[in-house]
């Protein structure tokens, strides 16, 4: 067997073809266009008052509440509501407190009073906790959590007060835009192909291997194994996995379980590998794309 | 460039993939991600060609101008390369920081291209002792989304491959100073041997064992890899190990088997996909850089 | 504190001057061309190394210092004590290696430079490289060592020599190292021969094709070693060689590396030795 290990690809070969777009394409505001004559709307974000002129300070489409306005920049980081669940990555420990790489303009914080700390039942946070904070989570580290609170600067404070929270093991981590995400009641998925994933709001997204909750009690703990091999069937579903994902997030299609799990499947006429060129990944998203309107349809 | 902050148990997930040689993104551990090439994109340069490797982009263009041989190679012409990472690829290379990068891509280049019989330096001479062709091989990363050096050699040699340098109608001595006259037609021109050029293959020491082409994921686990030159007949012209690891034998010398055999590989696909694009001519479609 | 400033005022010399043996007749080159092809010059087997003379503690400014000879190959190294890594803001947790190769202005046929030049520069990282490995850096924090090589003179294998000086001028600094590091030179010539250490001229060799086709190998692979681990901590390849004699050279090579290490680890015990002797001496007085 020799396989081709090196593919290299003529420019003028490339195809450009986008997956169609089913809504009307909405007014997109640049900055410094004028959204409205007359200044009597609430300023809010993505736009300032110039003169009697209501103006667009971000390139995006309006949103408008009654009398606020803002403009929905087209690419953002994300800002976060309360109650969203999010993947993030530890960047920094600091005294009673995790420095949270969220994808946000600022930090996130996750205090060590807002998680459970091993023995379960919620406990008084003492100050040996508070020295074993690297032990707990460290640089680098991933967890999955919830958002607690939104500060006036936009930074959020975490919590992980719940089993299905907290650290996470072995696994792939994804980077999509924020507003890829569809906001839905769950963003734990168990998927039936034998992985499971967290698709975080903040566009962080996170690919395990099922982990049988019953038996080892909950992704809630603070340990890792890392003696654990993950086996040859779920990798190949993990990797084949992340390969749909980002050929959905190229082609600008959001992302959530049925998108995903119809990616999936649209996809087993390649091989793994074979997906990460730009011709099949945009074929996997047509075809998802289809299938999606022929449900809605119906 | 900077390593990317990975949690332990991350790193165990990408070392039992290598060892299993099923890697995150599903190829194996000799699998490069999909290459695209595409030349003559400089109007205003002898030859250019850009690369991009998954989200690494590299322009390269090159330009000719007339030189005095070196006093010890009277016959021979120069070939200058440099490298500019600029800090619109990463962050990292802001200010100085892509500064030790560049020189260390460059320098691996120009001894790359070195040997005599892998590029033959004298059909730049023009008149042995007095004038020559030095061709400017600048490189610019546009993106850079890791494996520079194999991405960079790809770009290289496309572009001189597209390099088109100006026939001389005559070239005479007249009283010490040198009377150059160039072809009046401007489709009349030389182009350059590229067929035992090397390119670069770069195999990262994962665990025990190598992989090519890695993710910026794959390569915070990586501690030594080795740049080999390779040209297509599978001789290797020069060797580069980077990092602060150091390498056992054997697994020194299977990475210089796996290294060799695919450098091959490579040289072919390029050979190939160069063709390609040449035979289409001065009509294809262009689609310029970054995109 | 010893790194050169560099200094614009200094007279540079011509800026552009050639050698005056360039103009030699060509006849004695060639016929030296023709004695290498037969046997070595010195008289050395293809897998032998030359005579090398080894001392630690030469210099009495630095932390540690190691002086080789190698026949006339002669390099110089000083290391000296961590001190905090210059114009640094983040903390690192491995301590680094400052290290500066430099061809003395007379050492090689051609004058060199006062500043580093590129080649050296490119030396000195290689340098850096097989070192990093065989020391303890975790054992110093934001710390950083400066090595300094300095070549006097250079009859071929230059960078081989520096970087087994340079690994014992460190043991000599007491610097904490996981292993020794030595490295070794090898040429190989477009007619088969093999030199090991070679010398300028048999490197010199090595890269004269007079017109034979591309069939045989030709080029340099100098290897730096860390002998009891059996690690590779650099490899230096110029030329054009196929695999199977590549594989060849490197396993040769590190062959050959077990002398070198025989005699570094013979010097630093011979250095304590003497050490132990002075002391015992002192106390009597």
């Amino acid at each position: 067997m020799m396989a081709e290990n090196v593919c290299i690809n003529v420019a003028y070969q490339r195809t450009t073809f986008t997956v169609p777009i089913s809504q009307p394409t909405p007014r997109i505001y640049t900055p410094g266009e004028v959204i409205s004559p007359h200044a009597g709307f609430i300023v809010s974000h993505g736009t300032y008052i110039d003169g009697d002129y209501l103006k667009a300070s971000v390139a995006g489409v309006k949103e408008q509440v009654d009398k606020l306005v803002y403009v929905r920049p087209l690419k953002n980081r994300y800002n976060g509501e309360i109650g969203d669940v999010v993947v993030g990555r530890v960047t920094e420990v600091q005294q009673k407190r995790w420095k949270v790489d969220t994808n946000s303009r600022l930090d996130s914080n996750l205090l060590i009073s807002s998680m459970n700390l091993p023995g379960g039942e919620l406990r008084r946070r003492s100050v040996e906790d508070e020295k074993m904070m690297r032990k707990f989570l460290q640089e680098g580290d991933l967890i999955s959590a919830e958002v607690q609170n939104v500060f006036d600067d936009g930074s959020l404070s975490l919590h992980t007060r719940s089993l299905k929270y907290g650290k996470l093991s072995q696994g792939i981590l994804l980077t999509v835009f924020p507003s890829l995400i569809r906001r839905r009641k769950n963003h734990f998925h168990d998927l039936h192909c034998g992985a499971s994933i967290i698709l975080g709001n903040n566009g962080f997204i996170w690919i395990s291997p099922t982990i049988n909750t019953e038996v080892e009690g909950g992704a809630g703990g603070f340990t890792q194994n890392l003696d654990k091999e993950v086996s040859m069937e779920e990798r190949e579903v993990m990797a084949r996995l992340r390969n749909c994902i980002l050929a959905l997030a190229a082609s600008k299609m959001s992302l959530y379980d049925t998108s995903i799990v119809y990616a999936f499947e649209e996809s087993q006429k390649y091989k793994v590998s074979e997906l990460l060129d730009a011709e099949n990944m945009l074929d996997v998203a047509l075809m998802t794309y289809h299938r999606l309107e022929s449900q809605e349809e119906t | 460039m900077a390593l990317k902050l990975l949690s332990d148990a991350e790193k165990v997930f990408i070392l039992h993939g290598v060892k299993d040689d099923f890697r995150c993104d599903g190829r194996t551990r000799q699998e490069y991600r999909p290459i695209e090439v595409e030349t003559e994109i400089v109007s205003n340069a002898s030859g250019s060609a850009r690369v991009r490797l998954a989200n690494t982009d590299i322009l390269v263009g090159v330009k000719t101008e007339i030189d005095t041989p070196s006093p010890t190679k009277p016959n021979e012409g120069k070939l200058e390369f440099f490298v500019d990472c600029s800090a619109n690829a990463t962050p990292a290379f802001e200010g100085r920081g892509g500064e030790e990068l560049a020189t260390e891509i460059s320098n691996t280049l120009s001894k790359a291209y070195l040997c005599e019989t892998v590029f033959d330096l004298q059909s730049l001479c023009i008149l042995p002792g007095q004038q020559c062709w030095k061709l400017y091989v600048d490189i610019l990363i546009l993106e850079c989304g890791g494996n520079l050096f194999d991405g960079v050699s790809l770009a290289v040699k496309s572009a001189i491959y597209n390099t088109k340098v100006p026939r001389i109608a005559s070239a005479t001595i007249d009283g010490g100073v040198v009377d150059l006259q160039l072809s009046d037609d401007p489709y009349d021109f030389q182009t350059l041997d590229v067929s035992s050029a090397p390119v670069l293959v770069t195999l990262t020491k994962i665990g025990e064992r190598c992989v090519v082409d890695p993710t910026a994921e794959e390569e915070a686990c990586s501690l030594v890899s080795v740049v080999l030159a390779v040209t297509e007949k599978g001789r290797c012209v020069t060797t580069l190990v980077r990092g602060e690891g150091s390498l056992h034998e054997d697994t020194l010398i299977d990475m210089l088997k796996v290294g060799t055999s695919l450098g091959i590989e490579m040289n072919k696909a390029l050979k190939a996909a160069l063709k390609l694009e040449q035979s289409k001519g001065e009509n294809k479609e262009r689609f310029g850089f970054l995109k | 504190m010893f790194a050169m400033p560099v200094d614009t005022k200094r007279i540079q010399g011509p800026e552009v001057s050639v050698p005056y043996d360039q103009f030699l007749a060509q006849q004695s080159q060639q016929s030296n061309e023709e004695a290498i092809g037969k046997e070595r010059i010195d008289g050395r087997k293809s897998d032998e190394l030359r005579e090398i003379f080894l001392k630690t503690a030469v210099l009495s400014q630095a932390k540690g210092s190691a002086y080789i000879e190698m026949n006339n190959t002669k390099v110089i190294c000083s290391v000296f004590d961590p001190r905090e890594i210059p114009r640094k803001s983040e903390f690192s947790v491995n301590g680094e290696l400052f290290c500066e190769f430099k061809y003395a202005p007379f050492s090689c046929r051609r004058k060199r430079g006062h500043q580093q030049d590129s080649e050296e520069k490119e030396m000195s990282a290689y340098l850096k490289r097989a070192l990093e490995p065989a020391v303890c850096r975790h054992e110093f924090p934001n710390l950083q060592v400066d090595v300094y090589a300095l070549v006097l003179e250079n009859d071929g294998s230059a960078l081989a020599a520096a970087i087994t000086c340079a690994g014992l001028a460190l043991a000599d600094a007491s610097i904490p190292m996981f292993d020794l590091v030595v490295a070794v030179q090898m040429g190989i010539s477009i007619t088969g021969k093999k030199f090991l250490d070679p010398t300028l001229e048999e490197e010199a060799y090595c890269f004269t094709l007079s017109g034979s086709d591309e069939k045989g190998s030709f080029g340099r692979v100098t290897a730096a070693f860390l002998p009891s681990l059996e690690q590779f901590s650099q490899v230096v390849q110029d030329g054009s060689m196929v695999t199977e004699t590549y594989v060849e050279v490197l396993k040769e090579l590190a062959h050959a590396s077990k002398d070198a290490y025989r005699l570094s680890q013979e010097c630093l015990l011979k250095a304590v030795q003497t050490s132990k002797e002075i002391k015992n001496a002192e106390q009597k007085n």
